[in-house]
């Protein structure tokens, strides 16, 4: 058989499959984790059966919505149990778990996740996927400036930058100007971080150490954790400020690396369907989405992770479908990665608003410093949108210019008017991991 | 782009070959972890070969 691409896809011949194959193994892969789930997990098998179904009832594509979905607190309740402390979401022996890895609990209680080692071997494949997409090859000196820890954030990018053949230099321990030292000492060619770290990595680089972080030799960036590198005004600046690709992904806990952004840069990220299933659901109603450019909700499923299966899980993570991308993949484009979170997408004044929209003007503006933050409060029963930012330093005395330019663009992209505080540039917070510069004070 | 000959057969033949040697070897290691461990390790790669390779054989027919 002759396969295009070996040079270009980490797998070309899955990346570049039909769509009518990829469904085709698509659904027989769903079709297995949910008869794994059943038969191994008292978790599953008890919302399945308090819904009614059985895995037999998934026949055809269309059947696949009628496997319920399984939510984060379903983990919680059925964890912190023997066996300790994965509980009834546990599918494999305790001594088969080599892995262990949490979420972040922001939202209480987190979740705990077990993978052995053959889920793990796959967790690192998935951002081999990723990687290899966005040029990262055995040449590469990667330079991880992150702490790993209970969180899964980098682990899998380690791991799979040596599966791909690259150097790898953990920098998990040193400050951010050591950090930055390190790099030129070993002309690291590569990074890993959150869009914010990156950026405040530049700023660092250029106000503490005088030097230019556009001279260190990186030439690409993988981005994560955080919506900024789809955001078309923070890709520009990251790329501005390094010299250097900017590359999105998407992942998460239960779900692993399924979703990469290829050289190409088709303003979205490919979601890897040859090892997980997507579906985009109507946000109110459930119903799948197919058609591109309206928002939805993901639902995840991962094909071949077996100590604690994702089936079907509702990630409260919001995108829409974009167009085919150049590159040749057949694997769909989720258009501007991740748009927010269910619970960070509200209602303002009667307007369904997204925090991520600011972040594009406020990054627009050249004058602007990268950190923002963003309050909505309530004034009797007024909705209060109040927005904070920096002037750069070399702008300090541009505030009359900037401010109707800042007031005209929010008014065009969010259709609300804010109350804009001026703050001293560096006194914003800085955040190394994910930023919470959207506070809603009216929960 | 780069284009390839190459027998996927052949490829998905050798994948479970290879596998069936493994967990032969675990079979006859009497139990030593040095072998054992090893080949879990081995037997997890082989799983990521039948992902990438083996599991598509069917679909491209």
């Amino acid at each position: 058989m002759l396969v295009k691409g070996v040079d270009a896809y980490w797998n070309p011949i899955l990346e570049t499959l039909p769509r009518e194959k990829l469904r085709a193994l698509q659904l027989k892969k769903f079709k297995r984790i949910v008869e794994w789930g059943y038969e191994k997990s008292k978790l599953y098998r008890r919302i399945y059966d308090e819904a009614g179904f059985h895995p037999n009832d998934v026949k055809t594509w269309e059947d696949i919505s009628k496997v319920p979905t399984i939510q984060k607190k379903d983990y919680i309740t059925a964890q912190a149990k023997e066996p300790w402390p994965y509980g009834d979401s546990l599918c494999v022996p305790l001594e088969k778990v080599t892995e262990y890895h949490q979420t972040s609990g922001t939202t209480g209680q987190p979740v705990y996740q077990p993978d052995t080692w053959q889920d793990w071997e796959l967790l690192n494949e998935m951002w081999a996927y990723i990687l290899w997409a966005q040029g990262f090859r055995n040449t590469d000196r990667v330079f991880i400036p992150f702490g790993y820890n209970v969180f899964i954030a980098y682990w899998e990018g380690h791991y799979a930058a040596e599966k791909v053949g690259c150097e790898v230099v953990p920098g998990g321990i040193l400050g951010t100007e050591e950090r930055l030292l390190k790099i030129k000492e070993l002309r690291a060619t590569a990074l890993m971080g959150t869009p914010t770290y990156i950026l405040n990595m530049a700023e660092t680089c250029r106000n503490k150490l005088n030097m230019d972080p556009r001279e260190l030799g990186i030439k690409r960036i993988l981005c994560a954790g955080e919506p900024g590198a789809n955001v078309p005004a923070t890709k520009k600046r990251l790329e501005e400020a390094w010299n250097a690709k900017v590359y999105d992904h998407v992942g998460g806990t239960e779900g692993g690396g399924w979703s990469y952004e290829c050289i190409y840069q088709p303003g979205g990220v490919h979601v890897n369907e040859a090892l997980v299933m997507l579906e985009l659901v109507d946000i109110e109603t459930g119903e799948p989405i197919e058609e591109p450019n309206k928002l939805g909700k993901i639902i995840l499923t991962v094909f071949d992770r077996f100590a604690q299966p994702t089936i079907r899980f509702d990630s409260k993570d919001v995108s829409m479908w974009g167009e085919a991308c150049e590159c040749g993949r057949t694997f769909r484009v989720l258009k501007g990665g991740i748009h927010g979170r269910i619970d960070h997408i509200t209602k303002v004044k009667g307007v369904l608003f997204s925090p991520v929209s600011v972040e594009e003007v406020v990054r627009s503006i050249p004058q602007l410093g990268d950190e923002y933050e963003l309050i909505v409060s309530k004034k009797g029963d007024a909705d209060v949108l109040t927005l904070k930012v920096e002037l750069l330093p070399e702008a300090a005395g541009a505030r009359e210019t900037v401010h109707p330019e800042l007031v005209r663009q929010l008014r065009l992209k969010t259709n609300l008017a804010y109350n804009i505080e001026y703050h001293e540039f560096g006194s914003l917070p800085r955040y190394e991991i994910k930023a919470k510069r959207f506070k809603d004070l009216r929960k | 782009m780069i284009t390839v000959d190459v027998d996927l057969k052949e490829m998905g033949q050798i994948i479970a070959d290879i596998k069936q040697k493994v967990e032969r070897l675990m079979e006859i290691s009497g139990g030593m972890q040095c072998v054992d461990r090893n080949c879990d390790r081995i037997l997890a790669s082989i799983k990521m070969l039948e992902i990438n390779i083996s599991d598509v054989l069917e679909f491209l027919e």
